[in-house]
């Protein structure tokens, strides 16, 4: 087979030095000599520009010639984290570029650490998005993104005193090497305003959209680099920029400053990512945000869909398909309706088959906070028009129940869009069920809950519509690049390719009884403890040893995700040992990392707790052989990417019916941890996968939560304190055995617990948590037994890889065909 | 602002001689162009063949000139520049108001009508 222009183009750069060195003088103008980190990463990245470009053009060009359909994933999110590492990878040029770097007297590891983390997103939502992107390129999908580019990602998260304290997190203070300015693309996006009532020249109503304030959204490309390199997507990000550089009738009048004041009033709306759903609830900010973004990703698509040569409407959704990543970017629903309504001059009835047809919508969450309801008022403020048609569809919806249900009032009540509350919302999950062909869940514990318990009459009345889309991850950023000495291993015993068909995994099953291949595996495992070791040691400043097992609680944290539940254990054992005497099975280092949402005082008393703790637990000489725990401080993907590998136990453990799916269970698993978790989202199918000897499962189930729930019996919060192990562990978070001279500080954990009735169930969970707890220590004592285990958890992930989700997605939502090279 | 006005087959033509229509020079122009259509035929063709920009206050501006046309009058837009085409459509005004690519088309279809 020929050589691809992408390989050819690798290959053209061969000499990778010379790029390199061509980067620093032409694109950096740096003299020649001894290159900094920061500058060789610069040129580094321009050099590895070159062949990706070239695969971004190429792909393009094979897509048009076959007119292939083409998926859009809306997305207020994409966690990408750092790039260039990855990029190299996809192209293969990894050691070439290792090699070269040697030669202008750099070093690969100290270039990649130089990139600063792309953290356009929160967490799992934003870090689903990125890795499907990977997997849309690598299975040569025509797939691209759309989001917003944001000025300041997340928050960075510094630990002072033991509390969280957010900074900034400017992320292109010294640019990104990988976007491309599309100023010539720009979208002009109108907000506010009113509606003015006029007529046709045949006396039609034809309302008015007048009054607005003009946005411009300049888009940034961000290429998305397949495996292999065949093929080569794209990420657009939007930048809200004002319309005029000033608004000349202000300036005029020689009111500078408020004329300046004015463009960076519009500018604010791609500043700042919201730091959780909770924060961003209801603020107009968010809501502009949101519609900023599907309103520049409409326009886009359609100029794309438009510059075919037969751009007929009628095959709008065999050539578009468009997915809502959760409700944020449901305004598409509207936005495409208004579109083609308006500027197109379709007829409704035909308008609202395309979009229905061309919309697909994934639910990610089960929590109120994350069900997005919009004032009606603030609506009509921003987007009069847009109100305008969603009062229409409701009434053609609830006309349509209507007759299906006659006199069921309740059921339209129920099933409204407009939430008859006071004030008026419009519920936007709703809407995205009602303006999609397909509604998905994202594992199928998760799927289930969506239709049987968050909108029941919508699953009634459209069965079909309900699928499940297990999340996965993908293998090329969470083994091939995280694990280099795992992925060595895995070449070795596997041949090469499984990074790209992961099923292959399953092959190492012969060898998990190998004591070879264990004691290869638990090398392995063991440098990655090392390296993580060294981190903590810089990072939370603890020594830790890494003989020790590495247990590890690693994401956002929430009430629900349970790090509550995880310190209480940590703090009975720390009880056991100095007070009775109970030595643990194994010596154990707990690790935590995560961010709280700024406003979030529950988490952020969490994240001061786990602090409490490891100052304690950590200089107390009787518990220091047995016990270690570190917070990491500021979780991100690049943190990720050193602490999973490195796990044995992975710490999966959110109330059942909570945790949509969860992303980095599969991380850990594929890395070798085992998972001590609840029955709760994805766990459900990684235990289904790996078999239950091969996971420590506990706690309640969703069916016994929803029992307890309805039996209105409350919490067994009683029951559980009968428990002597647990009473003490109250007891002294009551006191200042965890806050030395500052007694009653962790006195809320009791409140919460005891006296607010546990709404995520920490004490009914305890004693079986313990027990668990006490299972995988056990085990962790018979090397050749856990290893067998890790290795079967490895081998049996590859159900988890994202390659698998977005062939499903492609398949069956959104009939898509790979276009091979 | 300036315009140039120029009557065609009983069509009044008026060019609007700068770059943008918006908040700074719409009052002038529904002035300008207003006090034409007192003494000016029913069919009145707007060329905006050199606005590059036009904002919310520039597009009520030629609503409020529709409103001043007889109620059989008509008023036709020519030259629209493709973000200014945008924005007429997305306001939908293009349902009320007729648009043609050049003023010879324009008058030819008003005066014929």
């Amino acid at each position: 087979m020929a050589a691809t222009k992408t390989e050819q183009k690798v290959a053209a750069c061969g000499d990778w030095t010379a790029s390199i060195r061509r980067h620093a003088r032409l694109s950096l103008a740096l003299p020649s000599g001894l290159l900094t980190a920061p500058e060789l990463f610069t040129a580094t990245a321009l050099a590895a520009c070159e062949p990706v470009i070239e695969g971004m053009l190429d792909t393009e060009e094979r897509y048009t010639r076959a007119d292939a359909k083409r998926v859009y994933y809306l997305s207020m999110e994409f966690l990408v984290g750092r790039s260039l590492e990855n990029n190299l990878q996809n192209l293969g040029a990894l050691g070439a570029v290792r090699q070269a770097l040697a030669e202008v007297g750099g070093d690969l590891e100290a270039v990649l650490a130089e990139e600063h983390d792309a953290a356009l997103g929160n967490g799992g939502l934003g870090r689903l998005a990125a890795c499907f992107l990977d997997s849309l390129a690598s299975l040569d999908l025509p797939g691209f993104g759309y989001g917003i580019h944001y000025e300041y990602g997340l928050f960075r998260q510094e630990i002072d005193n033991g509390s969280q304290r957010e900074q900034p997190d400017n992320w292109l203070a010294y640019g990104s090497p990988w976007e491309i300015e599309r100023p010539g693309e720009a979208c002009q996006v109108p907000v506010y305003g009113s509606i003015e009532h006029a007529q046709d020249a045949q006396g039609n109503y034809t309302p008015l959209w007048l009054g607005w304030k003009l946005l411009v959204g300049v888009p940034y490309d961000f290429p998305i680099v397949g495996y292999g390199g065949q093929t080569v997507n794209w990420l657009r990000l939007f930048e809200a920029r004002a319309s005029q550089e000033f608004d000349m009738e202000i300036f005029n009048e020689g009111d500078y400053l408020r004329a300046v004041e004015q463009k960076m009033e519009s500018e604010t709306i791609s500043k700042l990512l919201y730091p959780s759903d909770e924060v961003a609830a209801g603020r107009e900010l968010r809501l502009l945000q949101e519609y900023f973004l599907v309103a520049c990703a409409v326009r886009d698509m359609v100029r794309r869909f438009e510059r075919r040569p037969q751009a007929d409407y009628a095959d709008f959704a065999a050539k578009i398909a468009l997915q809502l990543n959760d409700t944020h970017p449901t305004l598409a629903v509207l936005e495409l309706l208004r579109l083609l309504l308006d500027e197109k001059g379709l007829p409704w009835e035909e308008a609202w088959r395309t979009v229905c047809a061309t919309c697909g919508y994934t639910n990610h969450t089960l929590m109120p906070e994350g069900l997005e309801r919009w004032p009606v008022a603030l609506l009509e403020r921003v987007l009069p028009r847009h109100l305008q048609l969603l009062y229409e569809i409701n009434h053609r919806f609830l006309a349509g129940v209507a007759e299906r249900w006659p006199g069921d009032v309740d059921r339209l009540r129920r099933m409204s869009i407009i939430e008859e509350s006071e004030p008026k919302q419009a519920r936007m999950t709703h809407l995205a069920i009602i303006g999609s062909h397909a509604v998905n869940g994202a594992a199928a514990v998760h799927s289930e809950l969506v239709k049987t318990v968050l909108v029941p009459d919508f699953y009634a009345l459209w069965p079909e519509k309900f699928h499940n889309k297990t999340n996965g991850v993908t293998p090329r950023r969470w083994l091939l690049t995280a694990n280099p000495g795992l992925a060595h291993l895995l070449d070795e015993a596997l041949g090469s390719g499984w990074a790209a068909d992961l099923e292959r995994l399953r092959q190492l099953e012969g060898l998990a009884d190998d004591a070879g291949f264990q004691a290869s595996f638990a090398a392995v495992k063991r440098r990655n403890k090392e390296r993580l070791a060294h981190l903590i040691a810089d990072s939370a400043r603890v020594e830790v040893d890494p003989a020790s097992l590495f247990d590890i609680q690693v994401k956002r944290i929430h009430e629900y995700k349970r790090q509550l539940l995880n310190a209480l254990h940590i703090a009975h054992q720390y009880l056991a040992l100095t007070e009775d005497g109970e030595t643990p099975p194994v010596a154990k280092t707990y690790v935590f990392a995560g961010k709280a949402a700024p406003g979030y005082w529950a988490a952020k008393q969490v994240i001061r707790l786990i602090h409490g703790l490891a100052d304690v637990v950590n200089r107390d000489p009787r518990a220091r052989d047995w016990l270690r725990v570190a917070f990491v401080p500021d979780y991100c993907v690049s943190l990720a990417e050193v602490i999973i590998p490195a796990g044995d136990l992975s710490e999966q453990i959110s109330t059942a019916g909570t945790e949509a799916s969860g992303t980095g269970n599969m991380k850990f698993m594929m890395n070798g941890a085992l998972t001590i978790g609840t029955l709760d989202g994805a766990n459900v199918e990684i235990r289904d996968q790996v078999g239950a000897e091969n996971i420590f499962i506990f706690g309640l189930t969703v069916g016994e939560i929803a029992a307890i729930k309805a039996s209105g019996a409350g919490r067994p919060a009683g029951d559980s304190l009968h428990d002597a192990g647990l009473r003490r562990v109250l007891d002294a978070f009551d006191g200042d055995r965890f806050s030395p001279g500052a007694r009653g500080r962790f006195d809320w954990v009791r409140r919460s617990l005891v006296d607010r009735g546990d709404p995520y169930f920490h004490l009914a969970d305890f004693a079986a948590y313990r027990a668990a707890q006490e299972r995988s220590a056990g085990e962790y004592r018979e090397p050749v037994g856990w290893w067998r285990k890790a290795i079967l958890n490895v081998a049996r992930s590859g159900k988890f890889s994202s390659d698998r989700t977005i062939r499903e997605y492609a398949d069956e939502t959104w009939g898509l065909r790979s276009v091979h090279a | 602002m300036n315009i140039d006005f120029a009557l065609s087959s009983g069509v009044m033509l008026a060019k609007l001689l700068a770059r943008r229509l918006d908040a700074t020079n719409a009052s002038d122009f529904k002035v300008r162009v207003g006090d034409r259509i007192e003494a000016s035929p029913r069919y009145l063709v707007l060329d905006l063949a050199a606005i590059e920009f036009v904002d919310s206050t520039g597009l009520s501006a030629i609503l409020s000139v529709l409103k001043r046309l007889p109620p059989d009058g008509v008023l036709a837009l020519v030259g629209c520049q493709k973000p200014v085409a945008e924005l007429i459509k997305l306001t939908r005004l293009d349902r009320i108001l007729r648009l043609f690519a050049t003023a010879e088309e324009a008058v030819q279809a008003l005066a014929g009508g």
